[in-house]
This record gives C-alpha cells, sequence and structure tokens, in this order.
C-alpha cells in the first residue's frame, strides 16, 4: 500500500485505544478493506473522512466489552492484588504498633478536634437561622447622641413600632420584646423567673416558633395572657393541660392566663424565653402611656419586611420619619436619635450593641483558624511517619518492582494504605466524638449539639474530609515510596536522601510553630483573666451577699430585722449593683463653661451607706449623709469620669455645680474615685449616685463576716421566710456575680487550652515517631562512637541536639506571631495586662522541656544499649 | 437471552447476512446494504447490529481468512442460525398477512 493512500493514522491508534482486544483485529480488517474500495470508487479524501467517521461509529458498547473468560482467574487479577495489598497493610500495621499507633492515634485526635470545632463553628454561624424569614427580619437598632456622647442602642422608643406601622407600607409585621426578671405564683410554687418575656402578638408571626397549643394571632394579644414553654408548662402544670390555667404574676400577684403553649425556642435563637407575656400587659395595663413616649426606651423591635424591600431605601426614610414624629421631643431634650436596620442574621455575630448572648466573629475565625492548624499537624505528623519508614520499606518496594509491579500500582497501593489509615483514624474519631460531646458542650457554655446521631450530616462529610486527607496526605509518602530503584535499594546502598531529611525538619519546625503560638496565646490569655480577677477594681466585693429585698418599708423592715443578727455587719439597699445592670438617665449637668451640658448618664439609686459599705473612696465634698434633709431629693454625687466629662481639671472643682435629672434638681455634693461598676473589658463611663425614691432599690447588700458565712445565710434566709411566706428567697454573692461578666471570656480560655495542649500532644507523638525513628537509624553509629569511649550523657545531647534546633527555629517564628495575634486580641479590652518576656521565656522552655522528655525516652534507651549487641545487629 | 424483537436495521442486516450466504463479514455487509438501500451505512452501525444478533442467537460467528487488502487482518464471518431463519420466516409472515388484509380498490 503507498504511503499516501493510508488512512489518518489517530484514528486507527484511536480505535486501537478503546476497542476490546479481541475484537479490534477483526474491526480494523473491515475498516481497511472498505478504505481501499471507498478510496478507488471516491477517491482519498472522501475515503479517509468515511475512516474517521467509521472509527468514531465505532465507540459503542459492544467494541469495549472484555472478552468473556474461557478460564479461572489469573493469580493477578485484581481483587486478588487488592486483598495482598490489604494483607501487608494490615501486617505492616501490626508489625509496627508504635508507628501506627501514633499514626492513628494523631489523627484521630485532629479530626475529633476538627469535628468538635466544626459543630462549635457551625452552631455560632447558623444563629437565629432556623427562621425562614430571617432573611427579610431586621432588628430597628437606635443611636442616640447627646452633647457628651453618643449611646449605642439595640432597643427603641416604645413609640416607634405604632408609629412605624402606618407610616411605612413595606413593613409586614413588627415584633417587640422585652426580657424582665417576673415573680410568678401558682399554689405552694414561687419562682422569679429570669427568662421572661414580654412580647407582642405579633411575635408568632415574624418568628418561626411553633405553638403547640393556642391560636398564634390571638394568643399574645389582650393583656395578661401568657405563652408557656413546654418546659415551664411542665414546671407549673406538670401533666395537666395548662390552657386556660392562671398564674399570679408579679409583686401585685395579677392573675395571667395561659393562652398557648410553645415548643422550647431554639438554643440558637436570639429570643429566648421560657415565658411569653403579652406586650399588651406592659403597654395598655401597667403603664398605658407608654406608647407614646419617644424619649423612653424599652423594648427591642424587630421588623419583617416585605419580600423585596431594600432595607437600605427603608433606612433613607427614618430621619423624616423621627423629625416628623419626635422633633419635639428631640429639640427639647438636646439629643438626635438614628435609627437604623440590622438584619438578624448578623446580629448575634456582629453587633456590638448589648445583647443577652453575643458571639464573636473573631472567636469563629480563631477557632476555624485552630481546627485547621491542629488537622494540619496531625496530617504533618502522618506525612513525616510514613516517609521516614519508607526506608524500611524500601526492600518490600525493590521486590514488588523486581517481581514486575508498575510505578503506579506501587503509589497506588501506599495510597490505598494511608486512606486505610484515615478510615480507621476516623472510625475512633467519631466514636471519641460521640463521647466527647457533653463535654464539649459544658466547656463552651452551650448546647452545641445534642449528640453525635443528630450530627450525621457532620459524620459523613467528616468520612470524606478522612478520605480526601488520606489522599492529600498519602500522595507525598507514596510518591517517594514508589520512585526508589529496585537495584539501588536491593543492593542495599540506600539512604534517606538529603530533600527528604530537610522536608521533615522543615515540617516538625511548622508543627511546633503552631504548638508554641498556641501555648503563648494560651498564657496571655491567662494573664488577663487573671489580671482582671485580681485587678483592684476601686470596691470591695467580698463577702457581699446581694439580696432581691423588694422595696420602700417591706425592705426598711426586712433590713432592720436582719442587722441584729450574729454575722451580719452592715446592709443597704441600692438599685442596682457593680456588674449588674443599671438604667441611664437623661441629665443636665452645670460643666466647666457654667453651661447645663446634656448627657445620658448611668444611674446608681442607693441608700445613705452605700458608698461607704462598697468602700467607695470620696475624692471631694460629701457622700449622702442623713444630716441633710435636702440630700433625698437635692443632691447627686458623682464619679471622677464624670466630672472629667465635664471638664473640671480636679473633681473638687464640681463639687456645688447644679444638676437637673429625673425630676430632681440641686447641686453636686460630691465625687466619687473611679471604680468598675462594669466589666473590665469597658473603660469607666460617667457615673451619678442618687438617693432611692421609695419605690426603687429593691436590692439589698449585705456584708456579713468572713466566719460562718452558711450560717448567717440561713439565719437570713428563716427570717426571710417568716416576713414573706409568699416569695421566694433569691440572693447571689457579688464576687460571683461581679465575675460572671468575664465568663464568655473564661470558656475561650478553657478551649484554647484544651485545643493548645492537644495541638501540642499530637506534635510530640510526631516528634515521638521520628525520634524513634532516627534512634534506631543510628544505632550503628551509636554504637561505634561507644566503643570509642563516648559518654551516654554526650549521645543524648548528640541525639537531642537536632530536635531541639528545629524548636529553636519554631520558637523563632513563633514568638512575633503569637505577640502580634495577642497584641490585638488583648485591644478589645480597656484594661489589660502587657504581654510580658517571661511569657515568652515559659513557653519556649515548656516546648523545649515537652519535647526533651519526648525525645529522651528514645535517646536515652539508645545511649545505654550495649554497643556489642548494636553492632552485631547485621 | 434478549426479547427476538427485531429492529428495523436489524432486519436489514440479517437479511443481508443470509443474502451473502457464507461470505458475510463487517465490510461485505456494508457494502451489501448500501448498495441496496441506495445509502451511506456507518461500520459501527452494522457491526453494533451484527453484536446483538449474535446475543440473540439470530446469528453465529467464526474467524477466517484474511486478505491483502485487509492489511492481513482476519475476517469475522457471520451466518444465520436457525433460529434467524426462523425469525426472518415470522417477519415475512407477518408482512405477508398484513399486506393480504390491505383492502383492494374495487
Amino acid at each position: 500500500m503507498k504511503g499516501e493512500s493510508q488512512p489518518p493514522k489517530w484514528a486507527t491508534r484511536l480505535l486501537h485505544w478503546f476497542c476490546a482486544s479481541h475484537l479490534v483485529n477483526d474491526l480494523e480488517g473491515d475498516l481497511l478493506e472498505l478504505f481501499a474500495q471507498r478510496v478507488r470508487k471516491h477517491g482519498l479524501r472522501q475515503a479517509r473522512q468515511r475512516y474517521v467517521r467509521d472509527v468514531f461509529s465505532l465507540m459503542r458498547p459492544f467494541a469495549f466489552k472484555k472478552e468473556p473468560e474461557r478460564y479461572p482467574k489469573p493469580v493477578f487479577s485484581p481483587p486478588a492484588m487488592i486483598r495482598n495489598y490489604l494483607k501487608i497493610a494490615f501486617r505492616n500495621l501490626a508489625k509496627h504498633k508504635m508507628f501506627s499507633f501514633i499514626n492513628v492515634m494523631g489523627l484521630s485526635a485532629g479530626m475529633t478536634a476538627c469535628f468538635l470545632i466544626a459543630l462549635y463553628v457551625h452552631f455560632e454561624l447558623t444563629y437565629d437561622a432556623f427562621n425562614k424569614k430571617a432573611d427579610r427580619i431586621y432588628r430597628v437598632a437606635t443611636d442616640v447622641q447627646t452633647n457628651s456622647e453618643t449611646l449605642r442602642y439595640s432597643i427603641s422608643p416604645w413609640a416607634m413600632a405604632s408609629n412605624m406601622q402606618n407610616d411605612f407600607p413595606e413593613m409586614e409585621a413588627c415584633a417587640r420584646v422585652r426580657k424582665e426578671e417576673m415573680l410568678f405564683r401558682k399554689g405552694d410554687l414561687k419562682f422569679v423567673e429570669e427568662n421572661a418575656v414580654l412580647a407582642d402578638s405579633t411575635l408568632f408571626e415574624v418568628f418561626d416558633f411553633k405553638l403547640l397549643n393556642g391560636n398564634p394571632k390571638t394568643a399574645l394579644m389582650t393583656p395578661l395572657s401568657i405563652v408557656l414553654t413546654e418546659t415551664s408548662a411542665q414546671k407549673y402544670f406538670g401533666n395537666k393541660d395548662p390552657m386556660g390555667q392562671t398564674l399570679l404574676w408579679g409583686d401585685q400577684g395579677e392573675l395571667v392566663t395561659v393562652t398557648g403553649v410553645m415548643q422550647d425556642p431554639p438554643v440558637n435563637s436570639q429570643i429566648k424565653g421560657d415565658m411569653f407575656v403579652s406586650m399588651s400587659t406592659y403597654t395598655a395595663h401597667r403603664d398605658k402611656n407608654i406608647e407614646q413616649e419617644w424619649g423612653s426606651f424599652g423594648a427591642t423591635a424587630f421588623v419583617l419586611l416585605k419580600p423585596g424591600t431594600d432595607p437600605a431605601t427603608m433606612e433613607k426614610k427614618f430621619p423624616a420619619f423621627l423629625q416628623n414624629h419626635a422633633g419635639k421631643m428631640m429639640a427639647e431634650q438636646q439629643m438626635q436619635i438614628r435609627m437604623l436596620l440590622e438584619p438578624l442574621r448578623d446580629i448575634y455575630l456582629h453587633s456590638t450593641r448589648p445583647a443577652d448572648e453575643s458571639g464573636n466573629i473573631n472567636n469563629v475565625y480563631v477557632f476555624s483558624a485552630v481546627a485547621l492548624f491542629i488537622m494540619l499537624i496531625a496530617c504533618i505528623n502522618f506525612v513525616n511517619l510514613t516517609t521516614a519508614r519508607s526506608v524500611e520499606r524500601a526492600r518490600e518496594v525493590g521486590v514488588r518492582k523486581a517481581v514486575g509491579a508498575a510505578r503506579s500500582t506501587l503509589a497506588r497501593q501506599f495510597l490505598a494504605e494511608s486512606i486505610m489509615m484515615c478510615v480507621i483514624a476516623f472510625l475512633i474519631s467519631v466514636i471519641l466524638s460521640a463521647a466527647l460531646i457533653p463535654l464539649f458542650n459544658e466547656l463552651a457554655g452551650k448546647s452545641v449539639s445534642k449528640g453525635i446521631i443528630a450530627e450525621l450530616p457532620f459524620v459523613a462529610i467528616l468520612l470524606v474530609a478522612a478520605l480526601l486527607i488520606g489522599l492529600l496526605a498519602g500522595i507525598y509518602p507514596a510518591f517517594v515510596l514508589s520512585s526508589f530503584e529496585p537495584v539501588k535499594v536491593l543492593k542495599g546502598r540506600f539512604t534517606t536522601s538529603a530533600k527528604g531529611v530537610m522536608l521533615r525538619k522543615g515540617l516538625v519546625t511548622v508543627q511546633f510553630t503552631i504548638s508554641i503560638t498556641m501555648i503563648i496565646a494560651t498564657i496571655v490569655v491567662y494573664t488577663q483573666l487573671d489580671f482582671m480577677r485580681s485587678h483592684d477594681l476601686g470596691f470591695s466585693k467580698n463577702q457581699t451577699l446581694v439580696i432581691q429585698s423588694g422595696v420602700g418599708r417591706e425592705r426598711d423592715v426586712f433590713e432592720a430585722s436582719i442587722m441584729d443578727l450574729a454575722g451580719v455587719r452592715s446592709a443597704t439597699a441600692s438599685a442596682a449593683v457593680p456588674g449588674g445592670l443599671n438604667p441611664q438617665a437623661f441629665s443636665k449637668l452645670e460643666n466647666k463653661r457654667g453651661e447645663m451640658q446634656a448627657a445620658n448618664l448611668d444611674v446608681y439609686r442607693v441608700d445613705f451607706d452605700f458608698i461607704t459599705q462598697y468602700g467607695l473612696k470620696i475624692v471631694a465634698g460629701r457622700s449622702f449623709s442623713k444630716k441633710f434633709a435636702t440630700d433625698s431629693t437635692r443632691a447627686l454625687v458623682i464619679n471622677e469620669a464624670a466630672a472629667k466629662m465635664l471638664g473640671y481639671a480636679t473633681p473638687g472643682e464640681a463639687v456645688g455645680k447644679q444638676f437637673d435629672q429625673w425630676d430632681r434638681q440641686g447641686t453636686i455634693i460630691g465625687v466619687v474615685k473611679n471604680f468598675h461598676f462594669k466589666s473590665l473589658q469597658e473603660n469607666i463611663k460617667p457615673l451619678t449616685f442618687r438617693l432611692i425614691d421609695f419605690w426603687n432599690g429593691k436590692l439589698l447588700s449585705v456584708q456579713v463576716d468572713g466566719k460562718n458565712v452558711k450560717q448567717t445565710l440561713s439565719a437570713i434566709e428563716n427570717k426571710w421566710r417568716t416576713m414573706h411566706p409568699d416569695q421566694p428567697f433569691s440572693y447571689y454573692f457579688l464576687d460571683e456575680f461581679y465575675d460572671r461578666q468575664y465568663r464568655a471570656d473564661e470558656r475561650f480560655e478553657a478551649l484554647f487550652l484544651n485545643f493548645a495542649v492537644l495541638a501540642i500532644f499530637i506534635s510530640c507523638l510526631g516528634l515521638l515517631g521520628l525520634a524513634s525513628y532516627s534512634t534506631v537509624q543510628r544505632t550503628k553509629e551509636i554504637g561505634v562512637r561507644k566503643v570509642m569511649g563516648a559518654s551516654a550523657a554526650s549521645i543524648v545531647t548528640l541525639l537531642s541536639g537536632d530536635f531541639l534546633q528545629l524548636i529553636g527555629i519554631a520558637f523563632i517564628i513563633a514568638a512575633p506571631l503569637a505577640w502580634f495575634a495577642m497584641d490585638r486580641w488583648l485591644d478589645s479590652f480597656a484594661y489589660k495586662t502587657d504581654i510580658h518576656l517571661w511569657t515568652f521565656i515559659v513557653a519556649a522552655l515548656l516546648s523545649a522541656l515537652v519535647a526533651l522528655l519526648t525525645i529522651s525516652f528514645q535517646s536515652i534507651r539508645a545511649a545505654l544499649i550495649n554497643p556489642v549487641k548494636s553492632l552485631r545487629s547485621e | 437471552m434478549k426479547g427476538t424483537y427485531l429492529g428495523e436495521f436489524e432486519e436489514v442486516v440479517l437479511l443481508a447476512v443470509a443474502m451473502l450466504a457464507g461470505e458475510a463479514y463487517g465490510a461485505a455487509i456494508t457494502n451489501e446494504i448500501e448498495q441496496q438501500m441506495a445509502r451511506s451505512v456507518n461500520l459501527g452501525a452494522v457491526h453494533a447490529a451484527l453484536a446483538r444478533l449474535e446475543e440473540k442467537g439470530l446469528l453465529t460467528s467464526r474467524l477466517g481468512g484474511a486478505t491483502a487488502e485487509r492489511g492481513g487482518r482476519s475476517k469475522r464471518f457471520f451466518s444465520v442460525t436457525m433460529a434467524g431463519i426462523k425469525a426472518l420466516d415470522t417477519i415475512r409472515e407477518i408482512r405477508n398477512r398484513m399486506w393480504n388484509a390491505i383492502p383492494k380498490p374495487a
């Protein structure tokens, strides 16, 4: 056949590629025959075209089919080979128990950490996501600007909701909620419910709370109606049907009727409550004019916008709306209100406004990073240990190659092994996670997960991740192992390449960099918390009991009755205590220029001896005194921060100046030294003290003797029970109450500490593996050295030195990284410690010590071994 | 064995094999069909039909003589089995019956 009249070669090659071997001969024959005929008949061009077309037309299932087997399967058919791989893999696992254990342990520890953190992150990110209309729900937050400062509220004026309903057609519904402590009674049962919520009747329209019983449209419509959660229904009514039943509500004991029972709100809902009382109870029953008030803030308003409404356009209408309704009031009170919409899903993680519960997007980032790093450390272990062991498997590779294994087959074998390892680790980690979830919930301080059964999608994701990790971590070892040249390997002239050693050292350095960073971070978090706990707060919080004692004469009588109890030193009433909530009042104070400066100031309403009992220092003027009859209506004590705000250079200048606050006018009589009435995360704000009115001041702070606190407490309780048989005795210790503000930070510390320990643990597992490997490699060298007279100590130094060097490098990288990160973290605190030098020294010593201990186990054993044995080991 | 239903193209291929009587192999069948039906046919289609017919037991094949024109590659000769002949007969019978049933224009 002539060269030019040949069919396209590539088409023929294509045919050979896809076609089953038992068919290809015959088919190619047909193709060639037709081609030859067509060249004669239609010419070369057309014949070649038809040839190509025919080849493509042959790409059908029948042509791919393998010839049916005529003989039993040969020995090297794939299933048998896979069985062999598995067998070898298991033998390897069993033979090197230590390595396998380290590998699987490290991986499963890493996976478990990742899994738990993923649950946590998911929990945080899906806050409020159970609401199907969440993307249309916004919180109306307000900024209140006075001459002195801007207050950023999450609550809004009472009059806003009803006016918005009229003025904004793009609004579908608006629901206000207000959390309050309320007293409930039913027969002998009496509870001060901390999680009671006043809510508009539209609550069930805006949010997806499931009402099990009752009409969602009307349940919270009329005053004095209440919707219970399943839990609280159980608490008050047991298994009886609560619908239509009544409870006694509040101190006056008004009757509220149960109009609905709802499912407990999801854990990650912003609006949490055990009892939902209709908002009209407050707005139409208790305080009838409040709905017209623009200057009074109280409830958090959530609006549901109609689909397709742009919140930004709506926000543009707010200034005119406010000017229209509240313009006069704002001008009178010298303040400006600004309204803004916050998307519901963003509030929990991103909003910095006051909230019952708030997450921190930074924590989410930090923990995600920690999870990734821990996984990285575990993967590095895996790669390191597997490649380090490659020498031992070099013979196996050599033999397999000599017998005829292709490189790709070997790579596949090692990949399969690493995937198998990951799957084993996965199984262990699922069991571990299942066991650890309750503990983790406790550590995180919230019910992140109900248990492993509820997290099956996550388990599935983890499995996929495990397979992926197996693949990724296995690629490098598989690549290295399958590249050995059989001749060299079998001759025994094999050494690990310098490149491999460098890589392993690099990876160990990375591991320890991460670990050391985490150690430093943990120490800094700890010192900051310790700093906050031991910082001089400017008041004494020890041995102080705070009792909810009611107001007016009732409280005075009770106070008098406990004063003569042994162990009670002093008692004083107030409306707020440090670490708790206190109201803010619109106030006008005379400033340095003689003007009446307007500001919203924190208010403490206190009894005469509050300032003395709390150990607050008067720096100018005097404290409240019963000697001055006018003190109860015309006196104000401010703190240094307030004096500074008014422009006075020394506190003394403020004494005797005018004030106008909440229906009281008079003079500033004294200035107290700044004290931390809020957590140390905040700067000390201007604060005013005034004497209590007869209707407030329901907190009684009782200073007790350090000895026999328990006896004193039960004596006080007895007094209470005899005087108020119908009310629960509720109290707390001030120091615990104050430190409660740091609970979130303490949790952060605890979580961080745990994961830092885990990171170090996994890193050390890796180090242990590498150290034992390298000592085994150097057995002979050590033997020779000993014979030549080296001491055991010098050998230990020799073996440990390499690794300590790596840890040194890791420290040099980690220190600035950790410093930078933690400096930023500390910036979120108004009062903070410095990052001390000793932090770094401790971290360096600690990591070096842990690493040394890990290595020394191996190196000391190697150093003590009898050289005769090691030299004979050939 | 799959159902013995014959597709239109399968029927044509089966007929072509029967016509070529012992000299039926891929290229020859393709040529025969192209001539008879006056249209171009893809070798792949023919072979796919042959494979299906063989699976149905209507054809058998054996490998046989190679020629220079085929680059020395052997031919796969197909022949119709008894079942194949019977299938063709049945089809023809059905067609005849139906033809006969067409009312003649009076």
